[in-house]
């Protein structure tokens, strides 16, 4: 089963589902398709917003999709993320999944809004055999707890909304968010070890985000 | 509401204007310093730029895992109170090869001020690890001659490449150890002893017949086991040094004088 899953998440697939979706998204909402009671399940799977980010640990520039609940006070996103070969030793590719609340809502004017603090947090799997989930045949069990293809972390946000007010629009807003991240492994070494700079363990991220 | 939008951005310069690398595209992204790199030809080249004395004194610390405070007080101790040729790391430098994982670690044993020599452990393979490793130190198998001994360093973690029978690499071994005319001793520096269930135990054998053939081995040290313990467990006359790990606040001090050697186990 996980072997299914495994083959599922390639790079490929993952990137040619990310894209037609897209796709799909924005030529439905111009051809106003959705109107067709045929077509609303597919309406209600589509993705209440997109991001482009870049930074923020999950890739130079990652891709991502997702939904809003509870009148977008928490966001779930799905992140394609990658890393150029030029930058590293080798070029990475990675997914990500966030999941962030948004407590405060500052009205700026009727088009302006600004989430000053969001809280969030992401677990991010690269791809490669080396960045395994389970631990390998060769080792014994339990021999590291430690999973290089699961890391996870936590994020602050801050995030400011423009609504666009035409009905007719495709995007019914655009935001630009910043975040500070941290990740766990860098977290739990900074509160066993006071040697670590505390701005060691932090990083940033820029993003835009569309949402229809 | 202007007000809000000043403050973030203050808030936000200050970050920016305090963060060495502000933006992290992955945990696994190797992107060191020019002080983070080619560090074995670097610490070589010092350790040769000075007159071998008369009597040589290594310190010996390993397994430092994430315990960088213990790893920092031992230098501290080392600089403070000690005048030590150069120090041996015997291996898992980064706990889970994760590139800052080295670069933590190093900025602490980099503040020695004597050379240090890091042998590669299992837990600097993990994940990109050795791509780090090579970025950072060099190649895993080294050696070099000081005092009239070779110093050799070799990869023995062969769970970490599936007991494919390369590692530790053996034909590099024989080359290295067979007796020349710029050294008299060998000392054998690895992470994973031959005995442990880490090592290839198809190839324990064939090490252990290099070391008794060359017949210069004085001894081996190394890592793993994190507590101190010296013994010979092949009852062939090498001894055995493991090193203690950071984490006990202890260090072993090793000195060699005309050949032979003395140590102490020190405690920080």
């Amino acid at each position: 089963m996980l072997s299914v899953f495994k083959h599922m998440i390639s790079k490929r697939n993952v990137l040619i589902i990310l894209l037609s979706v897209m796709v799909f998204n924005t030529y439905g909402k111009m051809n106003s398709f959705s109107d067709n009671k045929k077509l609303t399940w597919i309406k209600a799977i589509y993705p209440d917003h997109y991001k482009i980010q870049f930074a923020g640990g999950i890739g130079f520039v990652s891709g991502g999709l997702g939904y809003d609940f509870f009148k977008e006070r928490v966001d779930i996103t799905y992140f394609y993320g990658y890393v150029p070969e030029w930058y590293s030793k080798e070029d990475l590719h990675s997914v990500s999944l966030q999941l962030s609340g948004k407590p405060f809502r500052i009205e700026l004017n009727n088009k302006l809004e600004y989430y000053p603090l969001n809280i969030g947090i992401f677990l991010h799997h690269t791809f490669g055999s080396e960045y395994y989930i389970t631990l390998p045949d060769h080792y014994p069990e339990d021999y590291y707890w430690w999973s290089p293809g699961r890391t996870g972390g936590l994020f602050l946000e801050g995030q400011l909304n423009y609504q666009f007010k035409e009905p007719d629009h495709v995007f019914s807003e655009i935001g630009f968010y910043y975040r500070i991240v941290t990740r766990g492994v860098y977290l739990t070494s900074k509160i066993s070890n006071t040697s670590i700079p505390i701005e060691d363990i932090f990083s940033l991220g820029l993003g835009i985000v569309i949402y229809y | 509401m202007k007000r809000y939008m000043i403050a973030m951005l203050f808030i936000f310069g200050i970050f920016i204007s305090s963060c060495d690398e502000i933006f992290e595209y992955s945990p696994y992204v190797i992107d060191f310093e020019d002080d983070e790199q080619n560090l074995t030809q670097k610490n070589i080249s010092k350790l040769l730029s000075t007159k071998a004395p008369d009597t040589l004194v290594i310190a010996l610390t390993g397994d430092s895992h994430r315990f960088y405070d213990e790893a920092e007080k031992l230098v501290n101790t080392l600089n403070q109170n000690f005048e030590i040729d150069f120090l041996i790391h015997t291996g898992d430098f980064a706990d889970y090869g994760i590139p800052k994982q080295y670069q933590w670690s190093n900025s602490i044993f980099s503040k020695l001020h004597a050379p240090y020599f890091v042998v590669i452990g299992n837990h600097d393979l993990v994940s990109n690890g050795e791509d780090g490793y090579n970025e950072m130190f060099g190649n895993p198998n080294f050696s070099f001659i000081y005092h009239s001994i070779k110093f050799i360093f070799i990869n023995t973690n062969s769970r970490e490449y599936e007991f494919n029978g390369r590692v530790p690499d053996l034909n590099w071994l024989q080359n290295e150890i067979n007796p020349g005319d710029e050294f008299e001793k060998v000392i054998l520096v690895f992470h994973a002893p031959p005995f442990d269930a880490d090592f290839d135990s198809d190839l324990e054998g064939d090490f252990m017949n290099i070391l008794h053939s060359s017949d210069n081995v004085l001894f081996a040290t190394h890592g793993h086991l994190h507590s101190f313990n010296f013994s010979e467990p092949y009852s062939d006359g090498i001894p055995f040094l493991n090193t203690a790990s950071a984490e006990k606040n202890e260090f072993v001090l090793v000195k060699i004088y005309n050949n032979e050697f003395t140590f102490n186990v020190v405690s920080f």
